[in-house]
């Protein structure tokens, strides 16, 4: 299944085991995307988080 | 001052580490105890039909998955069962401990990140309403009116963020932040292993002493799992101000008056 980049309006191709919240990123921009939603499938710019060094 | 952190995984003898803590606060030295509770938390939440989850940052941190359903049974165990075992313990030896969780008087403050990172199976994901954080700010009025009424605090996760959420931070760096913050010349950070070992699990493979500059170097060479985030926590520390770290073995009698003698691995 494909995805329209939200950044360049670019095809991304999207696996058919893709995750919520996983990342992608757009082969024509670069930009870092994630997956928001599978049914429908959704995809926005990832936001800037931070990792966890938690306990 | 010394702060002295002790692990909460498997093998800790706590009877010994209390009577240790009794037999220093006894002698006068002035300490402030941090405590964890990893493996009970493991332990009850498997109970509780919740059981725990561990994710992994991009850079090889591991970190316990907290939803507000685990964030509360870190709580019962942490708060209540360690920590009240702890102080009652030290009670019993004559101390007057006093424990303390990071959200109680805003003792640790600090930011919730609610959407983490994380690498699962490779592959790149954002996980979110999470309740972890990092400690920035230490409530040193709080610990210093305990420390001149006499009374030995017991601290414990979680923290407390900005808009007063419980966050589940990490012992380790949260005591390194105490020991900042209250100019401490000595942070002890106790665990079921010698110290870092060159050739995990071979104990004899102890490296007994870290210049702050090779802190780096040997997290990435030879540190595993949490030991990773305890260097994190020591080189934290030793930027902040912090005199020495010593990483030691709370598995033995006298685990803390070891360690202070050198017994482990030494940051300096």
């Amino acid at each position: 299944m494909n995805a329209t980049c939200p950044i360049c309006e670019g095809e991304v191709e999207i696996a058919a085991d893709v995750m919520a919240g996983e990342l992608v990123e757009c082969p024509d921009c670069g930009s870092e995307l994630e997956i928001t939603s599978i049914d429908p499938l959704t995809v926005e710019e990832a936001p800037e988080v931070e990792e966890d060094w938690g306990e | 001052m010394i702060v002295v952190k002790v692990g909460g995984s498997e093998g800790i003898d706590y009877d010994a580490f209390c009577a240790d803590i009794a037999q220093l606060v006894k002698a006068g030295k002035q300490l402030i105890v941090v405590h964890g509770g990893s493996s009970q938390t493991n332990a009850v939440a498997e109970a509780l039909g919740h059981p725990p989850q561990f994710v992994t940052s991009p850079s090889g941190y591991t970190s316990r998955l907290t939803d507000r359903k685990t964030l509360e049974i870190f709580e019962m165990v942490y708060c209540g069962k360690m920590n009240k075992m702890i102080v009652e313990k030290l009670q019993a030896l004559g101390v007057n401990a006093v424990g303390l969780s990071g959200i109680d008087g805003g003792l640790w403050r600090g930011k919730r990140k609610s959407a983490i990172r994380v690498v699962e199976n490779g592959r790149k994901r954002i996980i979110r309403n999470n309740f972890t954080g990092k400690v920035e700010a230490v409530n040193t009025d709080l610990l210093t009116m305990l420390l001149e009424g006499g009374y030995v605090p017991v601290l414990t996760p979680p923290a407390i963020s900005y808009e007063n959420e419980a966050i589940n931070v990490d012992g380790d760096r949260a005591a390194g932040a105490t020991a900042i913050a209250l100019k401490a010349n000595t942070l002890v950070i106790l665990s079921n292993v010698p110290g870092v070992l060159k050739n995990f699990p071979d104990e004899e493979s102890l490296i007994t002493d870290v210049p702050s500059s090779q802190i780096d170097h040997v997290s990435e060479h030879y540190a595993e799992g949490r030991m990773r985030i305890k260097l994190l926590g020591s080189k934290e520390a030793i930027e902040g101000g912090v005199g020495r770290v010593i990483l030691g073995d709370a598995r033995q009698a006298d685990c803390v008056s070891t360690a202070l003698a050198g017994k482990g691995t030494t940051i300096s």
